[in-house]
């Protein structure tokens, strides 16, 4: 059975065709601002480079912000379910899955049989989410991408003591000025996105096995801490974590 | 003659009284380093004005970094923001009970008594929202500049209610609403509804008392103070002294009251 599963977030779409248990093609774009003709595009993209032309696909299942823009799609989802599935049907034993998107950080309870039991989300404020992450990162000039490869070289981690993202974004600046490393700025700014992320993770009541999705739970100098500050057992993601929700989007395609 | 040297996040004041008068007052942009800052501040006060130093019987210094401000021999005691904008505040007008004070990183509302005492306050300095900020990011993404966002705001015909409360979304919310042809107008008075709907919250956590002052730099601007007594459902005072000078003012009647009976 072919599916397709499709996540248009607050700042990236991301597109998943799976056969069965195996993805056999994916694709991240931006988001940006004509979402309908990007999730086209899209969606073609990902089709071509699995081989499968459109009337192979069994079904297209979309969540998001943006879900309701992914033309013919067979359901609409929210990420909460989405990302529950997808953590629980390839990590069985994971009893609470962090997932850290662009605009929000949601901590999610599954229990033994794969239903989300509960949930906590912060959409109200900026704070350690993958846009706090970004903002960070462009005053240092630096992409996502490079993040984790630039925190890496820290010797010094920097302090980042405030929450809020303007704030915060003062704080890099005041560093920079001070002549700071850009790694140990980086890593200041990696260890205080683990500090909301876990901190929420506290108050959800994250024990044991545990794992992180979204974008930001790519970032090892995130990941690593978030473990450390939560203890129990992280089990990551097997597949990159950004495409969670369209993983599970595409897995309740799938009647089996 | 007697001073106050009030240094904030983003500008510093002084103020200089002599027999209960104002001699003269200065505000500039900060320094780096708040002792700088204070010396500047006042090394311009006192040019302007003919005077030095040693005409400076007694000072107090305020805000941030007030501590190495007297540890630097630029004023001989410290006091916090708090007590200053009472004094302030209370100075100019006996009547005021609360003062609402929003500066550049933070707001705060101040409870005083018949007598100026404080009677209790709460601050938000955790989130930029509420503050000015707030304002600054929102000029930034209306492309104009912070003292032009009043005016404009005044001009909303129908302002256009923000739904986030947080100044990075509500920044992209800011974008939207122009990329869909909204009215520049409508969006800065959308704006300064989402302004004072933080500053409300925050004063109702302590049931603020009438009469209400509005201090610190964005009492400046007009719409801010509009929608905060449409929220409030009161009038609010402005203060017959620049705003932003309040905590300066405060901290001068201060050392008049310790400089002239020591």
């Amino acid at each position: 059975m072919i599916t397709i599963g499709c996540d248009v977030g607050s700042l990236f779409s991301k597109a998943v065709v799976m056969d069965g248990d195996d993805i056999i093609a994916k694709k991240i774009i931006a988001t940006t601002g004509r979402i309908a003709v990007e999730v086209h595009d899209l969606l073609q993209e990902v089709m071509k480079s699995a081989g499968i032309p459109a009337d192979r696909v069994d079904c297209l299942g979309a969540t998001g912000n943006g879900a309701g823009l992914v033309k013919g799609a067979a359901f609409v989802e929210d990420t909460i379910t989405c990302t529950g599935a997808a953590a629980w049907y390839f990590i069985p034993e994971v009893r609470c899955a962090i997932d850290v998107g662009g605009q929000s950080i949601t901590s999610i309870a599954i229990d033994d049989e794969g239903t989300v039991t509960d949930f906590m989300r912060n959409d109200k404020c900026a704070s350690g989410s993958g846009r706090f992450l970004e903002m960070m990162s462009a005053k240092l000039g630096l992409s996502l991408r490079d993040v984790d490869k630039i925190a890496a070289e820290a010797r010094n981690v920097v302090n980042i003591s405030s929450q809020c993202g303007v704030f915060a974004e003062s704080e890099v600046i005041t560093h920079v000025n001070n002549g700071e490393e850009k790694s140990d700025i980086m890593a200041g700014v990696c260890a205080a996105v683990a500090k909301m992320v876990s901190a929420q993770g506290r108050r959800f009541g994250a024990s044991g096995h545990f794992t992180l999705l979204g974008g930001v739970a790519k970032i090892e100098a995130i990941t690593k801490r978030v473990h450390e500050k939560l203890g129990g057992r992280f089990n990551p993601f097997p597949f990159d974590p950004q495409l969670a929700g369209a993983v599970g989007a595409s897995l309740l395609g799938d009647p089996d | 003659m007697f001073a106050g040297i009030d240094v904030g996040s983003l500008t510093a004041e002084a103020l200089v009284i002599h027999e209960g008068r104002i001699v003269g007052s200065e505000i500039i942009s900060v320094l780096p380093n708040p002792v700088d800052s204070a010396r500047v501040v006042m090394d311009a006060l006192l040019s302007r004005k003919g005077l030095t130093w040693k005409d400076l019987k007694y000072t107090i210094s305020t805000g941030y970094g007030r501590e190495k401000i007297q540890h630097y021999g630029l004023a001989q005691e410290t006091l916090s923001e708090i007590s200053c904008h009472g004094s302030g505040a209370h100075t100019l007008d006996p009547e005021v009970r609360t003062i609402i004070d929003i500066g550049g990183q933070d707001a705060k509302v101040i409870k005083l008594d018949a007598k100026g005492g404080l009677d209790d306050f709460v601050m938000n300095n955790k989130c930029a929202a509420g503050t000015g900020h707030f304002l600054e990011a929102m000029s930034r993404a209306l492309g104009v500049g912070l003292e032009d966002l009043g005016p404009l705001a005044m001009k909303a015909k129908k302002p256009i209610a923000m739904s986030n409360r947080c100044t990075i979304y509500v920044e992209t919310e800011v974008i939207h609403y122009l990329q869909r042809g909204a009215s520049r107008q409508d969006v800065a008075g959308g704006i300064t509804m989402a302004m004072a709907d933080r500053v409300v919250a925050l004063a109702r956590r302590i049931g603020p008392k009438n009469k209400i002052m509005i201090t610190g730099g964005v009492a400046k601007n007009k719409a801010v103070k509009a929608a905060l007594e449409k929220a409030l459902g009161v009038k609010i005072a402005y203060p017959s002294l620049d705003p932003q000078l309040i905590g300066a003012y405060g901290a001068a009647v201060y050392a008049a009251r310790k400089g002239g009976s020591t």
